[in-house]
């Protein structure tokens, strides 16, 4: 690939520019999950006293595993998008003065989200571990699909930061879009425990086949249940990641020409 | 069978930009007024088409908003254009407006870096090339400062620096002479020079039209989007002068006027070694008196009033003026005439002409200014030199 070095570059920009001027630095992308993390515990433990369903076969029995298993990912696809299209909008003094593949400005934030992400799981695995659940032999199954998230998150990503040059409310309407799908998500509620009334069952069914739902309910899988997520599943996301990333990449490339004159 | 010594081959180019009407970037606008015929297309580039040869210093000409940059930026590839091409066969350098591609919130070396990872360039070749990049640029000490807190020259300087030490066979400039200090304009000029006599290409916008003169090879003039005139670059800065200064058309000796007329040089008379009678040629070595009948309208006060000898090829020779020498009349009305007396004339034969400006003490408003006042012929005299236009009457001596 051409330009890989300017990949590398702005990669590394994405990481080191990002906890700049903080004390804490590094520490702050650990923070935001695991406060995350403790305020749903509390809230279900406490406010609607609800109990964790049990993993299967794993038998665990946790909230707080179950939530950071689920919130990981998610925080990566809503983190990334966002950040991409602000990335693409400040990147205006480089897309006005010289001529590169402006796509790297998006997968840029997406491989630096990503080290965060594989970071975040290191300690997700360790916490499994200490809980009694031991995620390592699921890894070689794990990476791969954490790739077609990517994949899939990069496809969108690259479509909404190049639509928003064109009509900045793109970033505020996804701001709401994607807290409601955060909530069609079953990140913070199991689907099984979902009521059988109509609401319940349509949530239930864009919970566990929805494009995002879906790839949540493989990592659920994977690292809370500890099992296999069936193949139709596995097909789906890969069929899913290449489709979205293919549609992401052509309407990018077809918007990005004019990036430097609507800047 | 295209030409293998044209490098740059801009063919028919067309660039439109869409104007809209209430620019707001909203889907409130795109769902109002369906988002489509609420704007106007406009042409900024029209229609142009030019060959940059290997070698060659190319400059572009015209006023604000001609065009001038957007026609850069798509030999750039930062535009695409409309319609019409753009070949390029080269690797090319492009520093554009005012400052570079820079990331504010990164340090000038990791700037550095970027810039030359886009140009193309891998991480060892940028490491090998780092310290002369920052040699050039003069910025030791500020390199891992944020950009952010470079000032625009600073920006210039090192976005400058990068852009020439890539290696570029072509190199596009727009502009960068404007905000950098003299040092640093006579660095960038030298390595335009330097660049030149090694055989590399420079395409150049500018509003320093000296430079212009004296760098370019060739050089087209844009207005409001058009090529309007292709050819050698003095006589192009010449035309585009008179044009942007408003002149009047040529009178029928060939002089041409503008100003504002309160005062007015009328005619230029020229006399030989103590002769009354007007002349218009005279030898090397000669005294010369020049004669400037002039006419005031209206009691102006401390007119300055300058002459400039100029050669057919364009070198002005000599310039001299009243306030240098302080020699500036309070007012000045009514008709006469001053005389300029000039002592064994160092002019080498050839054919010259004299220009005369009138204008006020801060030589910010021009009365009048008469172009071609009067063209003359210096013959051969003493001493004789083949080449140049001006002898220092040289004294040889072989040891
Ligand atoms: N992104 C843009 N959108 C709309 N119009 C533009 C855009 N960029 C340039 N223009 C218009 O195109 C015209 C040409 O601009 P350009 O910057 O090429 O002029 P220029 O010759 O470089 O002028 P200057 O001497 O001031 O640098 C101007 O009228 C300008 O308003
Ligand atoms: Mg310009």
């Amino acid at each position: 690939m051409a330009h890989r070095n300017l990949l590398y570059l702005l990669s590394l920009k994405e990481l080191r520019t990002r906890y700049k001027k903080s004390v804490l630095g590094w520490a702050w992308s650990l923070f935001n999950p695991l406060s995350q993390m403790l305020i749903f515990t509390v809230i279900f433990t406490y406010v609607f006293v609800a109990k964790p369903l049990a993993g299967d076969p794993s038998g665990l029995k946790n909230f707080p595993l179950y939530f950071l298993s689920g919130l990981l990912p998610w925080n990566f696809f809503s983190i990334t998008t966002s950040v991409a299209m602000s990335n693409v909008q400040g990147g205006a003094g480089l897309i006005k003065k010289v001529a590169f593949p402006h796509e790297h400005l998006v997968f840029s934030v997406v491989a630096a989200q990503f080290v965060t992400l594989l970071i975040e799981t290191a300690i997700l695995v360790i916490a499994l571990f200490v809980a009694g659940q031991n995620a390592l032999p699921w890894l070689p199954v794990v990476l791969p699909l954490y790739a077609l998230w990517a994949l899939f998150t990069a496809g969108i990503a690259l479509a909404l930061s190049a639509f928003n040059v064109f009509f900045h409310d793109v970033q505020y309407l996804w701001t709401i879009l994607s807290q409601m799908l955060f909530y069609v998500t079953p990140v913070i509620y199991f689907t099984d425990a979902l009521p059988d009334v109509f609401v319940g069952r349509v949530l239930n069914n864009v919970a566990n086949y929805g494009p995002t739902g879906s790839y949540i309910v493989a990592f659920h899988n994977l690292f809370y249940d500890g099992r296999w997520p069936t193949g139709w599943l596995l097909l789906q996301l890969a069929a899913m990641a290449v489709g979205i990333f293919a549609l992401g990449m052509w309407i990018f490339g077809r918007l990005s020409p004019r990036f430097a004159e609507e800047m | 069978m295209p030409d293998p010594t044209v490098i740059l081959a801009v063919d028919h180019l067309v660039k439109s930009f869409r104007i809209h009407h209430q620019k707001s970037n909203s889907l409130k606008q795109l769902i109002a007024g369906r988002g489509r015929n609420r704007y106007d297309d406009f042409l900024a580039v029209d229609d142009v088409t030019f060959d940059v040869h290997e070698g060659e210093v190319f400059g572009i000409i015209g006023q604000n908003g001609s065009g001038k940059s957007t026609l850069l930026k798509c030999m750039a590839g930062i535009l695409q254009p409309n319609a019409g091409s753009v070949r390029v066969t080269r690797r090319m350098g492009a520093l554009l407006e005012l400052g570079a591609g820079f990331h504010p919130e990164l340090s000038g070396r990791e700037n550095v870096y970027l810039n030359a990872a886009i140009l193309g360039m891998g991480r060892k070749e940028i490491a090998l090339r780092f310290d002369e990049i920052v040699d050039f640029s003069g910025l030791h000490a500020f390199i891992d400062q944020p950009a952010k807190t470079y000032s625009s020259g600073m920006y210039v300087r090192l976005a400058f620096a990068v852009a020439i030490n890539v290696d570029p066979q072509l190199l596009i400039v727009d502009e960068i002479l404007a905000v950098g200090d003299v040092s640093f304009q006579r660095r960038c000029l030298e390595k335009f020079v330097e660049f030149r006599n090694e055989g590399r290409t420079i395409v150049l916008v500018t509003h320093d039209l000296g430079s212009v003169k004296s760098l370019c090879d060739r050089a087209i003039w844009l207005e409001r989007g058009k090529a309007i005139d292709e050819g050698d670059p003095s006589d192009l800065v010449e035309a585009y002068t008179e044009r942007m200064l408003g002149a009047e058309a040529p009178a029928a000796d060939g002089s041409v006027r503008r100003g504002s007329g309160e005062i007015r040089i009328t005619k230029v008379e020229m006399f030989v070694n103590g002769s009354a009678f007007a002349v218009k040629r005279c030898r090397t070595n000669d005294d010369v008196l020049l004669r400037l009948y002039y006419q005031a309208e209206k009691t102006m006060p401390q007119p300055v009033v300058g002459i400039e000898i100029q050669s057919l090829g364009g070198a002005t020779v000599t310039a001299p003026n009243t306030r240098d020498v302080g020699m500036v009349p309070p007012t000045m009305w009514g008709s006469g005439a001053i005389d300029v007396s000039l002592s064994n004339v160092a002019l080498l034969p050839g054919t010259y002409d004299i220009h005369t400006t009138v204008t006020d003490f801060n030589r910010a408003l021009i009365y009048d200014h008469l172009r071609e006042a009067l063209r003359f012929d210096v013959m051969t005299g003493k001493p004789y030199e083949t080449d140049g236009v001006v002898t220092m009457r040289p004294e040889w001596k072989l040891s």
